[in-house]
């Protein structure tokens, strides 16, 4: 297949016309095409006890059957020393598309955590839950009770569509109903047609034989990056749905969904140093009806798919695709291949991107309940018993288990005569305890121990420093207002903490940059404030802007949008302008 | 290399019993290819149908020395006293149970046993065959047979000395002459063992009415019996620590220590599958205890010499019927698991410091398998040496020798070691025999000294591991060196077991059973098999599993099949 490109002209704005790539494939290009696809020797390297790990090759394929192999940075430095490899372990996340699971589906996960992986369930971001500390030897039995759940871990990582992200509203459940059907139906259609995920770990490989394989939308290649999928429904934004390569924002009128908006170009993952990657909120290209989602769907994908940069990872999502071939061509291109125009996009408007906690009765007289799980990590603590309540409330057979984008998680559809033992459940397990404004619109992703690519602490930092600032907060009366805190361990960006309002991205242990002025609704990025400060130059710079934010905000004024009125940080108003208009300290 | 000793094709016997032949006889040391003339020539004596009349000049009387040994030390001692026979005129001969049956002991006239008690009263491994047979129904009948009981145990275990004193009553049952009383040694053994011997030689002279019956002749035991090394177990050689690491990750549940020791200009010239001893020191602490507990606190020479002379935790039922003596507490009961301070606590008395004396046995030297070959690393020993840490009672407990090393000693210490041989877990003299290494846990430390051997040497027998532990990420010893050796084709193959990883255990046996096909076609290649470790669940465990194997894959009785590779010299085992 002849490889096309668009290539900048002259280094500067120009843009001619479709060129031939000279550059070389990147090493992933080569490994998914001689995998046959996707199998590698993955079933051969499961066999091999000696090493805790799988070949470098086949590391990279495990993503796309949702397996990351990782290691316990924690132990790292002790390792040689007592002549063991790193410790390693896989991350093995679920495809949910929606994030909606049975309470079978629960109990099933949390048996898989406790017996196979580290005794905690992770709720992500992309709406689905991760099983950390999952051993080589434990992988296949895992991955069997994840079948046997009636679940998959397919295209959960790798370079295809991940698992499909909706709004959360079973409280509206026409509406909800129809987004959740539409990931679904998203997931299913993207979902990769290789059998290789039954064989490896279910079934067991076939020797020889079997039908040639054939992947209609992807190819042998696959994506030349990840690709990523969000379905808003305003007001609510929780998806964040311009942080996506694909976004589509549902229009509701008199209480049915006439279609959706078409957002193209979202994406957070930048590198450090590389002020030609960055994120980028998507733009709105245009409006299509619920039947038509699908396919446009599916021919973003095939447009990436053959535009898409594959010789440089770090330039190969979306968005630069996007920004390089332009807005307009892009457009024209994806139009061609659907064989029809978009309509003008519909008029829509977010509030926020965050979840509102607690009950909520929905339109058909049932209960739902969304719970604060803090940065998405299901674990008992003394005062806190997530997991044992949540069991408990599983065990009771009803309703179902929503995950949000934001890493909390909603006991939908309770029905009214049962809402009583839930909350009973919930009381003796702690967990109907009030959280706070800042904590409640916190979030952070994994990182250490077991990310590879964290830099700095995530998870298990950002409780504490948001318990500082709350302390702070509290002085100031503003204990109860919302504003967003996003933290992640690196700058790839999984808990989108360039759409918060208060964005801190790890540069190295104990050290982070901080990032202000993104819009409480999502629809705008934050921007650099101070590079490298630790959590004490974290809360010292924090805290005279929330003195200031207390005393001068005008009425309904957000965090993010006051710092930028007052002067403190310019607006991001797109991807490639996040870099600019930086204090001048803060300059390259 | 000398030329190995081979049965002409024209030997009297089968073609597939002369290639056996040859096969046993390329693994034999000059040293046993000696003997082995010798043992034949002496059992077609002892078995040749003149009367004893016409014996050879009686002078030379026949002495048969019969050990039961699982450590060695039973062996050693035998050695002595067919040396110190040997000088008082007995025509002596040292047998091990392993290799003969009581039928062919029938027709001895003068018979010494030397046998050690196992565990909770066990025949050690090799006597089994022997202890079944002789206490069978269809035991042969010993008249005319003067023979005298050593038994050697721990006063540690209830049924102590059980296996001495089963044959003593059973050699008397049978018809022999119970010519000496049987003595019961602990594990300070040496001098009283010496002085039995002593007597016993010297009554069995008298029986024969030899003239110079009253000559004594005294066993030496500050020589090694192999008398390889000058340092021995009363003489042991301070070898420097040079490494001490602890092997188990930060988060497992054991905790072992690889240690390596300096033996340059020691001469200690040990062979893998040997062991080293060392005796430890106590714990400073528990001294301490022990003595408050005596009403001698702050004695600081009786502590010196508890610390580094007594066994202070060991309570042997003579110690505790003295101590009730001692302190008139009749009516105090002894309970399960009680270690010497238990005691003093129980019923606390002031005592003096010859009345405490009295109740401790002297500390015994401790025995760890080393985990090197000297042609990979020439002058050193590497150790594996887990601590072993419980609670009992109410008390924090640990391992006398282990907790030692792993918290009092660190690198640039001394530890006072000998050498102490296992000639009976010898890597195949062939090296290309293959061989199955089954080793959980420290069990796996004589085989990082084969793997070592083979290596350095270029064998090219297949050499297969099955690796045992808690946890694979915690517990993995030595990890990173068997992946090398996997890799460049020294080790053949791995296979591991780690009981804590999945809701069900997995142990070595279950990681052989589903490795069975593959095991006997080894097995049926020749393979040797080897296990160490503990004794009392997992060898059991192994054994039985092997067992199975033999009869699901080789369609016979397994139990018949494993002892005759046993027999072979092809199951060999170093457990404890």
């Amino acid at each position: 297949m002849v490889r096309r490109r668009w290539m900048r002209c002259g280094g500067k704005e120009g843009i001619c016309a479709m060129s031939i790539d000279q550059r070389p494939p990147s090493a992933n290009e080569g490994i998914k095409a001689n995998s046959r696809f996707l199998r590698g020797t993955i079933s051969e390297g499961l066999t091999r006890v000696e090493t805790g790990a799988l070949a470098e090759n086949d590391q990279q394929l495990t993503k796309f059957h949702g397996i990351y192999l990782q290691d316990d940075r924690d132990l790292r430095a002790e390792r040689g020393r007592k002549k063991m490899e790193k410790a390693f372990i896989f991350m093995a996340r679920l495809r949910v598309p929606g994030g909606v699971l049975t309470p079978a589906q629960w109990l099933a996960a949390e048996t898989i955590a406790r017996e196979r992986g580290n005794g905690t369930l992770r709720l992500t971001t992309r709406q689905t839950i991760q099983f950390h500390g999952i051993i080589k030897s434990n992988l296949r039995q895992a991955i069997r009770g994840i079948n046997d759940a009636l679940l998959d871990t397919i295209a959960a990582c790798g370079d295809v569509n991940r698992n499909v992200i909706a709004r959360v509203n079973p409280w509206q459940s026409r509406a909800h109903a129809e987004v959740a059907g539409l990931a679904a139906a998203i997931g299913a259609h993207l979902l990769p047609k290789s059998r290789a995920w039954h064989e490896i770990w279910i079934d067991g490989e076939k020797v020889t034989g079997g039908e040639e394989e054939d992947e209609p939308i992807y190819g042998r290649t696959y994506m030349p990056r990840k690709f990523k999928v969000a379905i808003a429904l305003p007001p609510s934004n929780d998806v964040d749905v311009f942080a996506h390569d694909l976004g589509l924002i549902a229009i509701e009128q008199n209480g049915r969904i006439v279609g959706y908006n078409v957002v193209a170009g979202g994406g957070m993952g930048m590198t450090h140093g590389e002020p030609d990657t960055f994120p980028r909120t998507g733009d709105v290209l245009g409006f299509c009806s619920p039947e038509q989602a699908v396919d446009v769907a599916e021919k973003v994908v095939t447009v990436q798919r053959d535009f898409g940069d594959r010789s440089d990872r770090k330039h190969a999502r979306l968005k630069y695709t996007i920004e390089r071939m332009g807005l307009e061509p892009f457009r024209l291109e994806l139009e061609r291949r659907l064989g029809f125009g978009l309509a003008p996009a519909r008029a829509f408007a977010f509030g926020d991107n965050r979840d509102r906690l607690g009950w909520v009765q929905g339109d058909n007289g049932a209960w739902h309940f969304t719970l604060f799980v803090e940065n998405g990590r299901v674990r008992d603590a003394p005062d806190r018993r997530l997991l044992s309540g949540l069991h408990a409330v599983a065990t009771l057979g009803v309703g179902r288990f929503i995950i949000t984008p934001n890493q909390n998680l909603v006991l939908a559809d309770i029905p009214p005569e049962r809402r009583a033992a839930v909350e009973a459940l919930l009381r003796s397990h702690g967990l109907d305890a009030p959280v706070r404004g800042l904590r409640r619109n916190a979030l952070a992703c994994v990182a250490l121990p077991t990310c590879g690519l964290a830099l700095a602490e995530s998870e298990r930092y950002l409780p504490d420093l948001v318990t500082r600032l709350e302390d702070e907060l509290e002085r100031l009366g503003l204990a109860e207002d919302d504003i967003t805190i996003r933290m992640t361990g690196c700058p790839n960006g999984c808990a989108r903490p360039y759409l918060a309002e208060i964005g801190l991205v790890g540069r190295s242990p104990g050290v982070y940059n901080l990032y202000l002025g993104g819009a409480f609704d999502g629809t705008r990025m934050n921007k650099l404030y101070r590079r490298d400060v630790d959590g004490d130059a974290i809360v010292a710079s924090l805290v005279p802007l929330f003195r200031e934010y207390a005393e001068h905000r005008s009425a309904g004024e957000r965090f993010g949008d006051y710092v930028i009125r007052a002067g403190h940080i310019r607006p991001t108003t797109g991807g490639n302008r996040f870099h600019l208009d930086l204090a001048a300290e803060l300059r390259p | 290399m000398p030329s190995l000793p081979l049965l002409p094709e024209t030997a009297p016997f089968p073609s597939e019993q002369i290639l056996a032949l040859n096969r046993i006889m390329s693994g034999t040391s000059v040293e046993q290819r000696s003997w082995l003339s010798g043992f034949l020539a002496g059992v077609q004596a002892a078995n040749a149908p003149q009367p004893v009349a016409s014996a050879p000049p009686a002078r030379r009387a026949p002495l048969t020395i019969l050990f039961a040994t699982e450590s060695g030390n039973a062996e050693a001692l035998a050695d002595l006293a067919r040396k110190a026979a040997g000088k008082l005129g007995f025509a002596a001969r040292a047998v091990d149970m392993a290799d003969v049956t009581p039928a062919q002991v029938a027709g001895a006239q003068n018979l010494l046993v030397i046998a050690s008690t196992w565990g909770e009263g066990d025949p050690p491994q090799r006597a089994i065959d022997f202890h079944a047979a002789l206490m069978a129904d269809d035991a042969p009948r010993f008249e005319g047979l003067r023979y005298a009981v050593l038994a050697l145990g721990d006063r540690a275990y209830v049924k102590f000395c059980e296996t001495g004193r089963l044959f003593d009553e059973r050699f008397a049952a049978l018809g022999a002459t119970r010519v000496a009383e049987r003595i019961e040694c602990d594990l300070d053994y040496e001098a009283a063992a010496n002085t039995w011997i002593d007597g016993a030689l010297t009554v069995l002279r008298a029986e024969l009415g030899e003239p110079d019956a009253g000559a004594v002749i005294h066993v030496d035991f500050a020589r090694a019996p192999a008398e390889a090394a000058s340092y021995s177990r009363a003489r042991p050689f301070e070898a420097e620590i040079t490494e001490h690491v602890r092997l188990s990750g930060s988060r497992s549940s054991s905790d072992t220590w690889h240690v390596e020791l300096s033996l340059e200009g020691a001469g200690i010239e040990y062979e893998p599958g040997d062991s080293l001893g060392f005796v430890p020191g106590n714990d400073p602490a528990l001294v301490e205890t022990v003595l408050a507990a005596a009403g001698l606190a702050g004695d600081r020479q009786l502590h010196r010499r508890l610390s580094e002379q007594f066994d202070i935790t060991t309570l042997t039922a003579p110690a505790f019927d003295q101590y009730v003596r001692l302190t008139d507490a009749a009516g105090l009961l002894r309970q399960e698991g009680w270690q010497v301070i238990d005691l003093l606590e129980a019923a606390p008395h002031r005592l003096s410091e010859e009345q405490l004396l009295s109740l401790l046995r002297p500390l015994a030297p401790r025995y760890y398998s080393i985990a090197s070959s000297r042609k990979s690393v020439p002058d050193e020993a590497h150790l594996l040496i887990a601590a072993v840490r419980y609670q009992s009672l109410g008390r924090a407990r640990n391992g006398v020798a282990s907790v030692d090393v792993a918290e009092r000693r660190k690198t640039g210490d001394g530890l006072r070691v000998f050498l102490k041989p296992n000639p009976h877990f010898r890597l195949p003299a062939d090296p290309e025999r293959p061989i199955v290494m089954i080793g959980p846990g420290t069990g796996v430390a004589p085989f990082r000294a084969f793997m070592q051997e083979r290596d350095a040497l270029g064998a090219r027998g297949r050499n297969w591991l099955v690796f045992g532990h808690r946890n694979y990420t915690h517990d993995f010893l030595y990890q990173l060196e068997w992946q090398d050796l996997l890799k460049r084709g020294v080790l053949s193959r791995l296979d591991v077991a780690f009981s804590r990883d999945q809701p069900e255990n997995r142990y070595v046996q279950h990681a052989l059973w589903d490795a069975q096909r593959e095991l006997f076609a080894w097995v049926q290649d020749g393979a040797s098999i080897y296990v160490c470790g503990d004794a009392n669940a997992m060898a059991k465990d192994v054994h039985a599993t092997l067992q199975r194997i033999l009869a699901e894959q080789g369609g016979g009785d397994g139990a018949a099949a494993l002892d005759a590779l046993r027999r072979e010299g092809r199951y060999l085992r170093d457990v404890y």
